[in-house]
């Protein structure tokens, strides 16, 4: 199988890879260089793609002051509050339509998922409006609420509970048990996999959201991190520094870097689920 | 059984069922649906967004009027042959995805996704001013126009590029697992982290693509700022930026080709390309439209790009529809044309999204 050929298609592949990773090394080299350095020049050793001269400087600094740790622990927040919004609202929902009998299922069903037509940007207005008039702006539940409600987690966790036996509801009813705890204690240990799956999508999304974060927050104290770096994006050769910018940057992508890594086979397997079936 | 009693072991299916829908139920009634009908129901008022907030009654009830003065104007006509060249192309792709689809050679789902394609391209560019007479408002059709541009290249780009890739990729060994996480790394990035990297690159001063023209003696060209590249520049960012999913989709759906075809057309030598035209290909085509489908969905949605690397400039080149909407509504705070550009959205994105749930259904 391994024969000559294929050698020379990973060599012939890995041109176009480094050439693909460049400008996420490059973020990453420019954010270790001295901003005084960059002012003048951003290709001092190999086209600047090597930080030398080296600096931790522009981490420390972002660390020490400025609002980027404030952006981070915002987006942690938002994120992980969407995530386990989103968990608690599907796998109930979706447990309930994919295994529950109940009258005019097929009716809430179509209901309930017809949603997933309509895009964010159709309704961000009348729902900033709304937000609005409640005075809910500038506020964690602003950022995390109107993401809980899109129906696309419904639809997975009905897909994934569809698939389940029958057979191990109708023992559990046998002896006794009620509906809440075989939902509880038999279907959600069972949905793990597909849970994770969830989680991972919502996750990553929330993290890298950014127009309604634009539109709702808009005081710097509830900005997330996606949000704070776009507001010192427009002036970063001036004041902020390039390096500085380049660092929270670096910031900003650590933590889905690191999902994606660590949970690269559920990152995966959550954007083929949701891209074919969402 | 009696002491093994908990809290709802006693609700009947039809009650647990209720009390688990309630809590997706209440959130998508209330910010979801409720918001959607309340857009359409701005979009039909004179709503202007400062006016309103200091005095709710500000407001005034103007019917189809936000629609006529976004998307219609004084004196429009119709001809086959407005845009001669758009009109044309859409007719003959229309009538080949009719006959690649009465012969067999590509899907029915294909054959509509074409086919509507081609009556939107067909009918639309149609429209324009005839003597004395202008659009109530100049920058939204061309702005329409710059998205299905944008959406046109993008998706062109990336469905190419990532069709070749998973094909070369598809390979089940270490080194192309390696590959496939390099090329999937950047789609995790949001899209600040990918405009940030992107505007210094494309920079003329600091650009190391800049850096690069200088090693060769060559004149930087100001990428972002010239009509002629703005657009390529973006289009080119958004490829390096979602490759990943499009990629990662093509290897699922060759994961479902039967190895023993390759092996058998390997014994009559059937190999590398040629098998990629005859047997990859072929069992693609479902894949294929649902990644161009998804792509299009996701593309015509594109804001994060435009505003953030151009702010829609040069001289409205790299303008888009949500860029529009965003700054008719906060900008110039004209809520109800705003709404009213946004139910042309989802028009849009509703078609599509159809279009995506007949092919997700189809079997092959």
């Amino acid at each position: 199988m391994l024969n000559r050929s294929y050698y020379w298609l990973v060599l012939a592949l890995s041109i176009p890879a480094f050439l693909w990773l460049i400008p996420t090394v490059w973020m990453i080299s420019l954010s270790f260089q001295p901003n005084d350095v960059l002012a003048r020049t951003t290709s001092t050793t190999a086209l600047g793609l090597i930080p030398i001269p080296f600096t931790i400087e522009n981490y420390a600094s972002l660390l020490s002051f400025g609002q980027t740790p404030m952006w981070f622990l915002n987006s942690v927040v938002v994120a992980a509050g969407m995530t386990l919004g989103v968990l608690f609202v599907s796998t109930t929902a979706g447990y309930a339509l994919a295994r529950l009998d109940f009258p005019q299922k097929n009716t809430v069903t179509v209901i309930c998922l017809i949603g997933l037509m309509v895009p964010e940007q159709a309704v961000f207005i009348p729902l900033y409006t709304m937000f609005a008039d409640l005075g809910w702006h500038n506020s964690y539940h602003a950022l995390i609420l109107p993401r809980v409600a899109v129906p696309i987690g419904v639809f997975l966790m009905l897909q994934f509970f569809k698939a389940i036996p029958k057979d191990i509801e109708e023992a559990a009813r046998i002896d006794g048990v009620g509906w809440l705890q075989i939902f509880w204690y038999v279907m959600l240990p069972l949905a793990r996999p597909a849970m994770m799956t969830l989680a991972i999508l919502t996750f990553l999304y929330a993290w890298n959201d950014y127009l309604w974060p634009l539109v709702s927050a808009r005081e710097p104290e509830f900005f997330t991190i996606t949000l704070g770096l776009a507001s010192i994006q427009s002036n970063f050769a001036q004041s902020e520094g390039l390096g500085r910018v380049m660092a929270s940057g670096v910031m900003a992508s650590l933590p889905v870097l690191i999902v994606f890594l660590i949970f690269q086979r559920y990152v995966v397997q959550a954007m083929t689920t949701g891209g074919t079936k969402g | 059984m009696a002491q093994g009693r908990k809290v709802g072991h006693g609700l009947s299916e039809r009650q647990a069922a209720l009390v688990l829908l309630a809590p997706f139920i209440t959130v998508y009634a209330l910010f979801l649906v409720y918001p959607f009908f309340r857009g359409v129901w701005i979009s039909l008022h004179d709503w202007n967004l400062l006016a309103v907030a200091f005095n709710p009654d500000a407001r005034e009830f103007v019917g189809v009027q936000n629609y006529v003065r976004t998307m219609w104007g004084r004196n429009i006509e119709w001809s086959a042959l407005a845009s001669p060249v758009i009109q044309t192309t859409s007719v003959l792709l229309a009538g080949l995805a009719f006959l690649g689809w009465r012969t067999g050679r590509v899907s029915r789902s294909t054959a509509l996704v074409v086919g509507l394609g081609a009556a939107i391209f067909f009918l639309l560019p149609g429209f324009h001013p005839g003597e004395g007479g202008r659009w109530y408002d100049r920058r939204f059709w061309p702005t329409v126009g710059n998205t299905v541009q944008f959406v046109v290249l993008a998706v062109s780009g990336v469905t190419i590029s990532a069709l070749l890739l998973a094909a070369a990729l598809d390979r089940q060994t270490r080194a192309m697992a390696v590959l496939r996480t390099l090329f999937f790394l950047s789609q995790t990035l949001s899209v600040t982290v990918v405009t940030l990297i992107w505007q210094i690159m494309f920079s003329p001063r600091q650009g190391l693509i800049a850096n690069v023209t200088n090693l060769f003696g060559g004149t930087p060209v100001t990428w972002l700022t010239d009509e002629q590249f703005a657009m390529a520049a973006i289009v080119v960012t958004t490829v390096w930026w979602s490759l990943g999913i499009a990629m990662i989709l093509f290897l699922a759906g060759m994961q479902d080709i039967s190895k023993d075809i390759y092996e058998a057309a390997a014994i009559d030598d059937c190999n590398g390309f040629r098998a990629f035209r005859y047997i990859t290909l072929p069992n693609l085509k479902r894949t294929i439209t649902l990644v161009i489908v998804l792509q299009i969905i996701l593309h015509f949605q594109v804001f994060g790009q435009s505003h953030l690397m151009t702010q829609g400039g040069p001289n409205d080149s790299t303008q888009v529809l949500v860029r529009y909407i965003y700054q008719t509504a906060f900008r110039d705070s004209d809520l109800g044309e705003a709404s009213a550009m946004a139910v042309f959205l989802f028009v849009i994105m509703g078609g599509f999204s159809i279009v995506q749930f007949i092919v997700g259904r189809e079997d092959i």
